[in-house]
């Protein structure tokens, strides 16, 4: 049986479409699974009423609510790609063949973004839906509609009235005028701790408030420019080949949305957080980013294999800040340096710039990754009552909540934390007595840590380390037998001797890595410390 | 079929009355308190308080049955799954004892088999508690960074909470808690700090003018505001408040700061008042007040050490400074009513009852910021005769601080950690003309166990606002986006 014209172009739109979900699931998978875990890092999403209530309350709600549902599953990366795939394939169905298709190539170089939200994409998905469902309503429902819209999708409604101009017609271009006398009305209202940018155009859609890329607001003139296109050009070939031209410039425009250092820094992020410390030290093999972000993960990657003493110079450290950075107010910087910090046994450090990274969440939300963190924090310190706190937040979520169940049952149980294979080695290497942290001085703290407890070996290395990065020859040669007498080497590490052959030769010796990196430092900085 | 839908809907609903208005049967008694959240057993409150709902602290408990009996009449009950009064009702009570007290008797279902407790009192003071309400800020309980803050205001009547100013309406500001004029919010003063900062005064004509109060005299803006009873004049702290970081087990921030000056802002012409008494570089002034007559300014004080090394050596006295407000002019004779390094202490955030009968202060082992003490506690001095003694009955083994009175000087609210040293929250006490202070209670809440375990925030910096707050969150946006300020002047 012979396949009609009609069901030829049928089949190649499915086709598209099918094409279209293998390559946004493939892009998402395996090209950016750590974009997953970056985004999924900062939300958390509870399975309660209140949750959904409290973001209903705002405009935009059901899309930043829905938004976090999807950003939940990219915990598990090709479960969150699968829901990816299914709103993208939505997108491209709803605005039509390979228009559709470079609506989601726009949107792919749109995510490169790190801070637009999932949100984004739901809110563009529900307003092409809704122009779909209610395209035959007759013009006095937009009334209602285009309020209810608006307060469950957020400012894309915008593009919903826009396309419901088109549809029924330029004697209903007041609805132009109807939205924004809604969005006043709703900051004169209901929004009044609102500005205005977020109301009128971007609310969830982006984290940092008062801001949106402009990309943002193009897309969705893009849709209304190509059902405009369609509906103007009567030749069914240049609207293909229009189309087709598109979509290919918005292919070769996607990879200009992912910076390549930017993504391999949420990366190498992304493999601290699962403790893939080979992998770490094998991408720092093929791929430098010259900063203190990179620095601090091979730093901790190395000195998590023990292989810090042997091969620290053998890779760029960015200064004084290569292993632990000093405070930054926002939501990433200090990542690898609180997963340092709580590694080494400075516990209430690791609280601090985990409670700080997520406060600096700048849309006020919560952080999965954060919150387990602080909670194993209390629990080595024993402050049971706000621990308990936490855990019932985590336990409200769909991917921690096992993990919090486990660690309620060690709430008020001394004895359990202390048998637990991490908690109670961290309250072995937590200091004894209590001081203020100095970040100036974190070299005698990390040399007092490791005093304390012997069996600290990342202490010790850390110790050593930030003696090398600063510069002090002195401390160098006077606790340089501490590393051979308890950092259980069989010989003195090749990075050491190198770093002594550089500081006996007073940078004379020819070759030595630590001697360039102390050159390095001289010439940026003026002179090693 | 409709028939049969008739039948389920009115068998569920039903079943629904039924659940609702179960009342116990076969009861054991016990004569143990029952244990509540929060702690409401022997309390004192105001009549027309918002109703002391509570929950049993056993999350087995399945239902509780409430009798809430007056001494002077009346009686409510309350029924489900912790004790929700009603509102009218509970304020009808309360109002028909004033000055009485109400027995509570409270009945919990657990593993279907329900337990009557001891019976336990409320007692309802004869002072009234005349504010529409209290004002706080609202911050996540972290290190350095803000978060989502905002100030609210909560009607003390209902559960009923609205913000003044969210961090969402003016994004990345970080800003301190509005200081009405002796309750009275129609006059009031703020500050944003950092970027695009400033610091609002908001006279009764309701207009803000966003003052720079940083001169070359004054190296910071104002903060810790205190207004004069005239209206004319508010004081603030100029200081930069620095942290740091505890890596052992117990404590967790040592705040301090290096430099710390008090000045007076004249609001009707936008001068600073200086004076060299506060204005040194040997000492750190803080926490201005100004007495009820207005002729005294107290402030808390302490040496210059090198902070943050010799933090355990920051010890705060309270002293007092004569003020004439007919010439805006400060006296040079500056009484020390509370001296911190002779006591081995450090007492900070002394306030006047607005009667003049009472000064309240906070001491701790420590430091010129006690919120993060955890052995902070409040004391009361009688200014008639000068003795202090601890208020033993509203504090706690945790920080007790930051309070303030409402304007009969019979109420005061604080803050207080001692639920779990991390989380702030506002208790409530009232006080008699003799000075008797009364057990506090938690700020209430609908469901109180779910509302507090649920909320991450601390609540500080709380006062009593007289009215509800009216503050033009739009002006005030527009006017800290555009980033202009009036300059403040020193007075000659």
């Amino acid at each position: 049986m012979g396949l009609t014209k009609q069901g030829l172009l049928q089949y190649t739109d499915w086709g598209l479409s099918v094409l279209v979900g293998i390559g946004v699931f493939l892009f998402w998978y395996v090209g950016y699974p750590h974009a997953l875990s970056y985004q999924e890092q900062y939300q958390l999403f509870l399975w309660t009423t209140d949750y959904f209530c409290e973001r209903l309350s705002v405009a935009g709600g059901l899309s930043d609510w829905l938004g976090d549902f999807i950003a939940q599953f990219y915990y598990i990366p090709w479960l969150g790609a699968i829901l990816l795939t299914v709103l993208f394939v939505l997108i491209q169905r709803m605005v039509g063949g390979l228009w559709g298709v470079a609506i989601d190539l726009l949107l792919l170089h749109l995510m490169g973004n790190e801070s637009v939200l999932p949100a984004y994409v739901v809110a563009l998905a529900g307003v092409l839906l809704c122009s779909r469902l209610f395209r035959s309503v007759k013009w006095y429902w937009e009334l209602l509609l285009v309020p209810v819209i608006y307060w469950l999708f957020g400012p894309m409604c915008w593009l919903y009235v826009a396309m419901r101009v088109l549809q029924l017609g330029w004697r209903h271009v007041w609805l132009l005028a109807y939205l924004p006398a809604l969005m006043a009305l709703a900051m004169l209202t209901v929004m009044q701790q609102w500005p205005y940018p977020a109301v009128f155009f971007s609310m969830s859609y982006y984290r940092v408030p008062m801001q949106m890329p402009l990309m943002m607001a193009w897309i969705p003139l893009a849709v209304v420019g190509a059902l405009l296109f369609e509906r103007c050009c009567k030749s069914s070939k240049t609207r293909w080949a229009a189309s087709a031209c598109c979509a290919i410039a918005a292919l070769l425009y996607v990879p200009s949305g992912y910076d390549k250092d930017k993504y391999e820094l949420i990366n190498m992020d992304c493999l601290i957080r699962n403790e893939q410390w080979d992998e770490v030290i094998s991408r720092a093999d093929r791929h430098v980013v010259p900063t203190a972000f990179w620095s601090n993960c091979v730093n901790l990657a190395l000195s998590q294999k023990r292989l810090l003493a042997e091969r620290q110079f053998d890779f760029y450290q960015s200064g004084d800040d290569a292993l632990i950075m000093p405070r930054h107010r926002d939501l990433t910087s200090n990542l690898p340096s609180a997963e340092a910090f709580f590694r080494l046994g400075l516990v209430n450090s690791a609280q601090r710039y985990m409670f700080d990274i997520q406060e600096s969440i700048l849309n006020g939300k919560k952080s999965g990754r954060c919150t387990k963190r602080i909670v194993e924090c209390m629990m080595v310190n024993g402050h049971y009552k706000t621990a308990a706190k936490y855990i019932a937040l985590l336990k409200k979520s769909l991917f921690y909540r096992s993990w919090a169940e486990e660690a309620e049952r060690c709430l008020n149980r001394d004895d359990l934390v202390d048998r637990h294979p991490l908690w109670g080695r961290l309250r072995q290497l937590r200091f004894k007595n209590d001081f203020l942290f100095s970040h100036a001085e974190k070299d005698k703290i990390f040399g007092l840590l490791f005093m304390d407890n012997h069996d600290n070996k990342m202490a010790l290395d850390y110790f050593i380390a930030e003696m090398l990065l600063r510069g002090n020859a002195q401390g160098v040669a006077q606790y340089m037998p501490w590393a051979e007498q308890y950092g259980g080497y069989r010989y003195m590490p090749v990075g050491y001797q190198d770093a002594v052959r550089a500081i006996q030769s007073r940078g004379q010796a020819q070759g030595t890595k630590y001697g360039e990196y102390v050159k390095r430092m001289m010439m940026t900085k003026g002179g090693a410390e | 079929m409709k028939r049969f839908l008739i039948g389920l809907v009115g068998f569920v609903g039903m079943l629904g009355f039924v659940g609702c208005v179960s009342t116990p049967t076969d009861v054991r008694k016990t004569d143990a308190l029952p244990p509540v959240y929060p702690d409401y057993i022997g309390v004192t409150i105001p009549d027309g308080i918002a109703p002391l709902n509570f929950n049993m602290t056993d999350a087995d408990v399945d239902r509780v049955y409430v009798t809430v009996k007056g001494n002077k009449g009346g009686e409510l009950h309350a029924n489900g799954a912790y004790a929700d009064f009603d509102i009218d009702e509970w304020h009808a009570l309360t109002a028909q004892n004033k000055g009485g007290r109400l027995t509570l008797t409270v009945c919990a279902r657990k593993d279907g088999k329900w337990l009557q407790y001891k019976d336990f009192d409320i007692y309802v003071s004869p002072y009234a508690m005349d504010e529409y309400g209290v004002t706080y800020r609202r911050i996540a309980p972290g290190y350095e960074v803000g978060g989502d803050i905002g100030i609210y205001q909560r009607d003390i009547q209902t559960f009923d909470e609205y913000a003044i100013m969210r961090e969402s309406a003016v994004p990345g500001r970080c800003f301190n808690c509005h200081t009405p004029n002796r309750t009275d919010p129609r006059q009031l003063t703020l500050q944003i700090r950092g970027e695009g900062g400033g610091t609002l005064v908001q006279l009764a004509d309701g207009q803000q003018r966003w003052l720079n109060t940083k001169t070359d005299s004054t190296k910071a803006a104002g903060s810790y505001a205190y207004w004069h009873p005239s209206g004319n004049y508010c004081a603030y702290a100029t200081n930069s408040v620095h942290q740091s970081f505890f890596v052992g087990r117990g404590q967790r921030i040592e705040a301090y700061h290096e430099f710390s000056n008090v000045v007076v802002l004249d609001v009707r012409t936008n001068e600073l008042i200086l004076t060299p008494e506060l204005m040194t570089t040997t000492d750190l002034e803080i926490f201005p007040a100004f007495s009820p007559d207005g002729k005294w300014l107290y402030y808390s004080t302490s040496k210059a050490c090198r902070v943050p090394a010799e933090y355990e050596k920051v010890k705060c006295s309270v002293c007092r400074i004569p003020f004439d407000a007919a010439t805006g002019t400060f006296g040079h004779e500056v009484d020390t009513l509370l001296n911190g390094p002779k006591d081995d202490c450090s007492y900070t955030l002394a306030r006047p009852s607005y009667d003049g009968r009472w000064l309240m202060y906070t001491v701790s082992s420590r430091s010129n910021f006690p919120v993060f003490q955890p052995d902070a506690d409040l004391w009361l001095m009688d200014l008639t005769t000068g003795e202090s003694r601890p208020l033993k009955e509203v504090n706690s083994n945790q920080a007790d601080s930051y309070h303030n009175w409402s304007d009969n000087s019979h109420w005061f609210v604080f803050s207080s950690k001692r639920d779990d040293g991390m989380f702030a929250r506002l208790y409530f006490a009232s006080i008699d003309a003799e000075g008797k202070v009364t057990k506090p209670f938690l700020l209430p809440q609908r469901n109180p166990k779910k509302y507090y375990a649920e909320s991450f925030d601390s609540f500080n910096v709380p006062d009593f606002t007289k009215t509800k707050v009216d503050f033009d969150i739009r002006e005030a946006r527009r006017q800290v986006l555009r980033d202009e300020r009036i300059q403040v002047r020193i007075k000659d």
